[in-house]
């Protein structure tokens, strides 16, 4: 069995609430989709990787790179424009493969976009939104008895986890979050971040 | 009623959080190809769709979908839609067998429909939104692999149906009038 590498510390936390972060996140969105450059374009997918980061995200490179690949080599396979290269059976043409690196690095950009700017205190509205924190709560509970699970009595050591977690008819105890405060440099990222994105368009 | 209503809501909470639990662990096991996923966050709806009506199953199916996206910053991406889409037919093709056949079908059956359902769902939106028509090749090896893992995953589920002494304590419970 593989070891589970810790996260890195979440910096953003400690500037930006939830809100404010998942707000910058969906203004960058639209900015960032309307990108037609393609230098422009990787230059954004990597300033989100660090923002995902610094928000305690930990990056599984080769799998982004691999999708990057993978998406870019399946749109190689429908050739449009001028052919820059042959490799066997296959012909690299200039507008397949601009089409798959913006593809690729549009989708990497997406899930680099969400990583930073969703956290798991951000609180729906609604009951939707009291039983997502409900749902954490006990998340929160079962980590700590993971701990106690043994692969030797599996479904023994899980009951007893579960036995002791939650018994139906018995009052269960409320979920408490802490409140993050946006801070003057948690503004001044988001107003950068925003800005930046949208004069990209421009450049 | 309606405490019995808000304790099965409880219950539905505390299984979504259970979904989670176990996607935390999928990374325990090896993986053959890097998007293939195990699908251990089954079980609970697996176990669920046993013990209460639709409703309540489709639910769980939501809580676990959001609580994956928060959790792991994906909400606003093309995971997300993918998730909820495969996790969504999944839960649906399952329902459909059980109510359908549920005396001729074992849990086994139900997580094999549900792994194919989802993983087909998945392909196609791959095919659609993300690779192009090339990336039908990759459809057969993926199905069967999802097969197997609806099996594996199909057969805990039954025998910890059999032998949980928590599930035993909830049956009881909401089995009472």
């Amino acid at each position: 069995m593989r070891r589970h590498r810790s996260r890195p510390a979440n910096r953003l936390k400690r500037h930006l609430n939830a809100s404010h972060l998942f707000i910058t996140g969906a203004v960058v969105l639209p900015a960032y989709l309307m990108q037609p450059g393609l230098v422009v374009r990787v230059a954004q997918v990597l300033l989100f990787a660090a923002l995902a980061h610094l928000a305690g995200k930990r990056i599984m490179w080769p799998y982004f790179v691999l999708m990057v690949a993978s998406i870019t080599f399946f749109n190689l396979l429908t050739p449009i424009g001028r052919v820059v290269l042959s490799l066997g059976p296959l012909q690299i043409t200039t507008g397949a493969l601009r089409s798959g690196l913006m593809k690729g690095f549009t989708i990497v950009g997406l899930v680099f976009v969400s990583l930073f700017s969703v956290r798991p205190d951000l609180r729906l509205p609604g009951k939707l939104g009291g039983l997502v924190a409900r749902v954490f709560f006990y998340f929160e509970r079962i980590i700590e008895g993971r701990k106690r699970i043994e692969a030797r009595r599996l479904i023994d050591s899980i009951d007893d986890v579960l036995l002791e977690l939650y018994t139906p008819g018995q009052q269960q105890s409320q979920a408490v979050f802490e409140r993050v405060q946006t801070t003057t440099v948690g503004y001044a990222l988001m107003v950068t971040l925003i800005s930046v994105n949208w004069l990209l368009l421009f450049v | 009623m309606i405490r019995r209503q808000y304790e099965k809501l409880e219950l539905i909470a505390f299984m979504g959080a259970l979904c989670l639990f176990f996607s935390t662990i999928e990374y325990l096991f090896p993986k053959p190809f890097p998007f293939f996923r195990l699908g251990l966050a089954n079980l609970p709806v697996l176990v669920t769709i046993k013990l209460f009506p639709p409703g309540y199953v489709l639910l769980l199916v939501l809580l676990k979908v959001l609580g994956h996206g928060l959790i792991n910053g994906t909400l606003a991406s093309y995971v997300f839609l993918f998730s909820s889409a495969g996790s969504f037919s999944s839960a649906a093709v399952m329902l459909a067998a059980w109510y359908l056949c549920r005396d001729r079908i074992s849990l086994v059956g139900v997580s094999v429909f549900g792994a194919l359902a989802s993983n087909m769902v998945q392909i196609m939106l791959s095919v659609t939104f993300i690779f192009g028509r090339s990336a039908w090749i990759i459809a057969p090896p993926f199905m069967t692999l999802g097969a197997a893992s609806g099996v594996a995953v199909g057969l805990f589920a039954a025998r910890f149906c059999e032998q949980s002494r928590w599930l035993a304590v909830i049956r009881d419970y909401y089995a009472a009038p």
